[in-house]
């Protein structure tokens, strides 16, 4: 099997588990008990924490785990705002776009801004609103989930904070953590990231908080997190990601580049008279979404699940939810949006890898083209 | 004093010589349903009793019951021996922590107990508002609750409040086998719940259409098919790949009788299905006019190529009624989830609303129909639950 859904998940790394397995077995105590063990345990917490700032080679910023990238960006549009003048882009995973939804159910008020083609956003808008409306709180996604599409979140940041230094500015990081290489600005006040699309395990999130900035719980309780986020620490799924992390880490620029070729080769060789790339020139090497023409994109990603090989699907086949919002709003129509599919990398894959995965999916799409048009 | 279920039936009292024949059914009906369940099950005159149940199960027991057809209604009693003070001190326990206006009504059946029905409810509902001044009030014509007294020849009586409504109908297995087209959509498994409620014993067939359909889509059957088996006794749920039918179709027919012939199709694989498996005949969720295959000439073309009488128990009901009962059913939930729509690759924009038979026989013979139907039976996938 050839997985190429890496933007859902990645496969956990096994390393990082067994390394993190002794906190199961053996260190498994609760890390806000006082005895030894438990000091122990925290202090633990404590490390992986440094380990994620060092990665973002920030020492202006503090770490609240969460149970995940949605759970951070819900905490992140929720506590830190109360009331004024919210702005996102319409290139938002839900987890940022439904909860402004929410935002504007409760009557607060609420900006859209415009995408360009390529998913990023319309900076001029952006600035140009900025300039004729104080905004109090700015959420931006920095690699977008469906796309690829990159935002330059920290010249978008600068810009913003020279404009009204205490908007507060939230960045979903989700896709570009441990892929993109990047320093985490003192600009973007709250960022956040995911462990298993790192090859860490589902249920670990963080939150990534500017110090000094005050924000409030999403979740009430026992005080952990500095009384941000109760409930007791995933020490288990902490560590993992902390293991994990550092594997990434430690590659970084050199898979990223790898990554690109793989990418460049997909491009170069998918049948160009029933593929169109969507993702930008500039988007993230690890994100390639296509669209082919007069195939459903889900039918198409089954028939390429049968050889072997997994995508991901940008359109389902309900009737709901059938296109992709994000999509839809770089300002494509519905022939195109039929047929996306997303093809997404978590490491460069083999020569052999990369052929078969091409020759699958422009056979699959040529079979499909014969019998539905 | 101990607690017991009584279980009464329906229609099973206007039956004649054959009437042992449904009790026992409906009783082995139970009997399997609450297996598992700690329970002593005992039949008696026109009723049956479900004692020494722990007191913790008694929801999951009325939960069950409630899916048997062929049960009317359900109490919850008390039982005592038939005399006086133990009724009246049951009573009182059953009042506890009731408030309102009630009545007391009692049959007694046997005759030696005393005083007379009139006169122990009577009797029973004085002790009790002397003992509950604050809280009950007597209404014999509109009371909030009524305290059942039941005094039985075999020298128990039961006292009960409430009177649970069950889902009725006959006994499944007490009318013949039937094989019901599941599709996923709202309206098939309201037909196969109506045809258990008639006791027929189901056996379920899904087309799918992979890939133009997904796993998830199949799932959600599964899901709906183990809904309907709770009713049914379990079920078999048999699943066929309809995707080279629809693939030949679209190819060699015309765009506009893509549903008919579709319907054609599955209806030949369902009566050979059901040949099979002496089925006796093939259930559908059609209901008349609501969408382009359900006209009646529609029906008319599916129905013309097989010999099986066709049951469509859901035809003259409107949608939201059908939707009502799915909702009771607890299938409607399942029913709309959004993973059926992928067929629609192969909809035309305009399908044949009124198809006519001869043309739709000349666009069909464009296919080797036989081999079609004997490739599709090549790889049936059977589910049982």
């Amino acid at each position: 099997m050839i997985y190429l859904d890496n933007s859902a998940t990645t496969k956990p790394s096994i390393s990082a588990i067994n390394k993190a397995s002794i906190f199961n077995t053996k260190h498994y105590f609760n890390p806000s008990t006082l005895y030894h063990e438990g000091l122990n345990c925290a202090k633990e917490i404590k490390n992986a924490k440094e380990a994620i700032l060092n990665s973002l080679k920030t020492t202006s910023h503090e770490v609240i785990f969460t149970s995940s990238g949605t759970e951070s960006d819900n905490m992140a549009v929720f506590c830190a705002v109360k009331r004024g003048v919210f702005v996102t882009s319409l290139g938002e995973h839900s987890a940022i776009y439904k909860s402004f939804l929410e935002l504007k159910n409760r009557k607060l008020e609420v900006y859209f801004i415009d995408l360009e083609k390529d998913g990023s956003v319309n900076t001029d808008k952006l600035y140009e609103l900025a300039l004729n409306t104080k905004i109090d709180f700015l959420s931006l996604v920095h690699v977008n989930n469906e796309t690829g599409a990159k935002n330059d979140v920290t010249k978008i940041a600068k810009r913003i904070k020279s404009i009204n230094p205490s908007t507060i500015i939230h960045c979903d990081g989700v896709q570009a953590y441990g892929k993109i290489p990047f320093r985490l600005p003192q600009e973007i006040d709250l960022y956040s990231i995911s462990a298993h699309k790192i090859n860490g395990l589902k249920g670990t999130g963080a939150l990534i908080k500017r110090k000094g900035l005050n924000i409030s719980p999403l979740i009430f309780g026992g005080g952990q997190e500095n009384g941000l986020r109760s409930g007791t620490e995933n020490l288990f799924g902490i560590k993992v990601f902390e293991y994990a992390l550092n594997e990434k880490f430690n590659n970084i620029e050199n898979t990223y580049t790898l990554v690109k070729d793989t990418k460049e080769y997909f491009i170069n060789n998918l049948d160009k008279s029933i593929f169109t790339i969507i993702s930008g020139e500039n988007s993230s090497p690890y994100i390639l979404s296509v669209s082919a023409k007069g195939i459903r994109g889900e039918v198409l990603m089954h028939a390429i699940e049968k050889e072997g090989v997994i995508v991901g699907n940008g359109s389902a086949c309900s009737s709901k939810n059938r296109y992709s919002r994000v999509i839809q709003a770089c300002g494509y129509d519905n022939d195109v949006l039929d047929g996306v599919i997303r093809i997404s990398f978590c490491t460069p894959l083999t020569n052999e890898e990369r052929e078969k995965a091409v020759n699958v999916i422009n056979e699959q799409a040529n079979n499909l083209k014969g019998i539905m048009l | 004093m101990k607690n017991a279920i009584i279980i009464r039936y329906c229609e099973i009292h206007l039956k004649g010589k054959n009437r042992g024949f449904f009790e026992k059914l409906l009783k082995e009906n139970i009997i399997k349903s609450l297996k598992g369940i700690q329970h002593n099950f005992t039949q008696m005159h026109s009723r049956y009793l479900i004692e020494d149940f722990l007191d913790e199960d008694y929801d999951i027991i009325i939960e069950k019951l409630k899916k048997i057809a062929g049960i009317h209604t359900v109490s919850k009693a008390i039982v005592v021996p038939n005399d006086f003070d133990d009724i009246f001190t049951a009573c009182k326990e059953l009042c506890a922590y009731k408030k309102g206006t009630f009545k007391v009504q009692t049959n007694r059946a046997d005759k030696t107990f005393t005083p007379d029905s009139m006169q122990t409810s009577m009797l029973i509902g004085g002790k009790l508002l002397e003992t509950y001044p604050n809280n009950l009030k007597v209404d014999v014509k509109n009371p909030e609750f009524t305290i059942w007294i039941d005094i039985r020849e075999d020298k128990k009586t039961f006292i009960y409040t409430d009177v649970i409504n069950c889902m009725s109908g006959m006994p499944v297995g007490s009318s013949g086998k039937g094989l019901l087209l599941l599709s996923g959509g709202i309206d098939s498994p309201v037909a196969g719940y109506m045809m258990c409620k008639r006791g027929m014993k189901l056996n379920c067939l899904h087309f799918h259409s992979y890939p133009y359909t997904n796993e998830a889509a199949k799932e959600k059957v599964i899901d709906l098919a183990k809904k309907i088996a709770e009713y049914n006794g379990g079920i078999n749920l048999y699943v066929v790949s309809f995707t080279k039918i629809q693939e030949e179709i679209h190819k060699n027919c015309p765009e506009e009788f893509m549903i008919t012939l579709m319907r054609r199709f599955m209806m030949r694989i369902a009566e050979r299905l059901a040949n099979q498996q002496h089925d006796q005949t093939i259930i559908t969720g059609e209901s008349l006019g609501q969408v382009a295959s359900q006209t009646i000439e529609s029906i008319t073309s599916s129905n013309s190529v097989v010999t099986l009488p066709v049951l469509r128990p859901l035809i003259a009901f409107d949608k939201i009624d059908i939707i009502n009962i799915s909702r009771k059913i607890d299938t409607y939930e399942t029913s709309i989830l959004p993973y059926e729509d992928c067929c629609t690759v192969f909809l035309p924009k305009f399908p044949a609303i009124k198809p006519n038979l001869e043309k739709v026989i000349k666009a069909e013979s464009r296919l080797n129909v036989e081999k079609l139907i004997d490739d599709a039976f090549l790889n049936v996938e059977k589910y049982v639950f």
